[in-house]
């Protein structure tokens, strides 16, 4: 199936068709999520409005991890079976998955000020949070850092997949780190006994999200072919010129 | 039998070269021991110089020390080998690659890890860390250092060719590292409170192994890229 899409004008086409349902579910999804997450849900008895806090942060919180690890997989359909539209995909991922970690640890952190009482706690969630925005970070600064791309590419898919191994001991040792430490002081958010008032925009956004994610990848990945296209035609021309001129 | 034999003479006479090349000076041995005393320093000037409060972060700041002066060394280990042509050789030669950097980052723990044994004491003194501790200290240590050169090999081998690697490195090493320092500082912690420091010693060991398996293998991946450019 991925040999199938991997073909870059396979690719647009199919995209270009469903570029537009992908918008249209977003908007959709993100305006109704909006609404009765803003609206028409329940206040939280504890926490009040700042509960609504919650329909940005545990979805970007979820998408974050998901997306390092599609990042993580595509890598290793690059790695194996050196797809070149692989790696377009997985460097459109990673800007993407790092600012949904940024916005999870900023939209925690204005959550965290009036139930908490400060903008920052050592928590184990937040502190695993911050460790993948620098797995994320490394894998940017690390493709850019080569004179030649493909280097880049390559050597940043391995780190991508190391990450993927030790994402999961990070997050194991956090929480161990973290129970070592403190007792449970903080508030169990969400809990199993969530109002279906409130899983209904929760869903929504979520889906919101992942569509726009899906839409802002899919829209990165064909300017990258766009600007390859332009290379290699640049590069057409010079070669003719040259070849006129001598 | 004959190829084991052989294996473990690949091994030792890597050791032996490591060793050869990084103790020729009395600096290099005692570089990372009078940093690391610096860093030490620094954080108690940054924490104030009262005994009930160092008493409670000694721990930690042992083992910030000790990352922090492992990592600027990190990035030499085989970026010398890379520009000088020692690993075009490696690569050709009949030993496979991973061997060569098992046994390399075997030489880099020792390195690493003897100078750091002997100024211990020192340490305690300046740390004031508890008698009882030290056992556990020296283990965590030996099990915790051998992670961080297996972590560092990948490290390295990431950051060969890259424009400022020596930025990257540590950006790209920290956050592998975090679960070592957390269950590494967690048996000195365990200890402290009276509680049983095994469990944070065998995850620990139990990640160390992990590493060793699969490290080699990562680092030889990418210094096969490294090399064909």
């Amino acid at each position: 199936m991925f040999d199938w899409l991997a073909n870059p004008n396979r690719f647009n086409r199919i995209t270009e068709k469903i570029q537009p349902c992908i918008l249209f579910i977003t908007i959709i999804t993100l305006i109704s999520g909006l609404y009765f997450g803003l609206f028409d849900s329940p206040k939280d008895y504890q926490q009040g409005d700042a509960v609504r806090i919650m329909y940005v942060h545990v979805p970007s919180a979820w998408l974050a991890s998901f997306l390092y690890f599609s990042l993580a997989i595509s890598c290793v359909f690059y790695l194996v079976w050196k797809h070149p539209l692989a790696d377009l995909v997985s460097s459109s991922i990673a800007p993407i998955g790092a600012l949904f970690s940024v916005l999870t640890l900023v939209t925690g952190s204005l959550w965290g000020k009036p139930m908490w009482g400060t903008w920052w706690v050592w928590d184990a969630r937040l502190t695993s949070m911050l460790v993948l925005f620098f797995f994320y970070l490394g894998y940017i600064l690390l493709s850019n850092a080569f004179e030649r791309k493909i280097d880049g590419s390559k050597t940043a898919s391995v780190l991508a997949i190391v990450g993927l191994i030790n994402l999961p001991i990070v997050k194991f040792s956090v929480d161990w780190w973290h129970t070592l430490h403190q007792p449970a002081s903080i508030i169990k958010i969400g809990g199993p006994s969530i109002d279906d008032k409130m899983l209904l925009p929760l869903i929504l956004m979520i889906f919101a999200l992942s569509f726009f994610s899906l839409y802002m990848i899919i829209l990165n990945v064909k300017t990258k072919l766009i600007e390859k296209k332009c290379e290699a035609l640049l590069l057409k021309s010079n070669l003719e010129e040259i070849s006129k001129t001598g | 039998m004959s190829l084991q034999s052989s294996f473990i003479q690949i091994f030792i006479s890597h050791i032996k070269r490591e060793f050869l090349i990084n103790f020729r000076s009395l600096v290099d041995v005692t570089s990372i021991t009078s940093f690391m005393i610096l860093i030490v320093t620094l954080f108690v000037l940054g924490i104030g110089p009262f005994e009930e409060k160092l008493r409670l972060i000694s721990n930690g700041i042992f083992w910030i020390g000790l990352i922090l002066a492992i990592i600027p060394s990190l990035e030499k280990t085989l970026q010398r080998d890379y520009e000088n042509g020692w690993l075009d050789q490696a690569i050709t030669s009949p030993t496979p690659m991973e061997l060569v950097l098992l046994s390399k980052s075997l030489a880099y723990w020792l390195i690493v890890i003897i100078p750091l044994l002997i100024s211990l004491p020192l340490f305690i003194i300046l740390l004031n860390i508890n008698l009882k501790l030290i056992p556990w200290l020296l283990i965590s240590i030996l099990v915790g250092g051998l992670s961080i050169s297996l972590i560092g090999i990948i490290g390295s081998a990431l950051t060969l060719g890259a424009k400022r690697g020596n930025i990257l490195l540590p950006i790209l090493i920290i956050p592998l590292i975090i679960p070592i320092s957390i269950f590494g500082i967690g048996i000195s912690e365990a200890v402290r409170i009276n509680e049983t420091p095994l469990d944070n010693l065998f995850l620990l060991i139990g990640f160390t192994l992990i590493y060793m398996v699969i490290s080699p293998f990562i680092s030889a991946f990418l210094i096969r890229i490294a090399i064909s450019r």
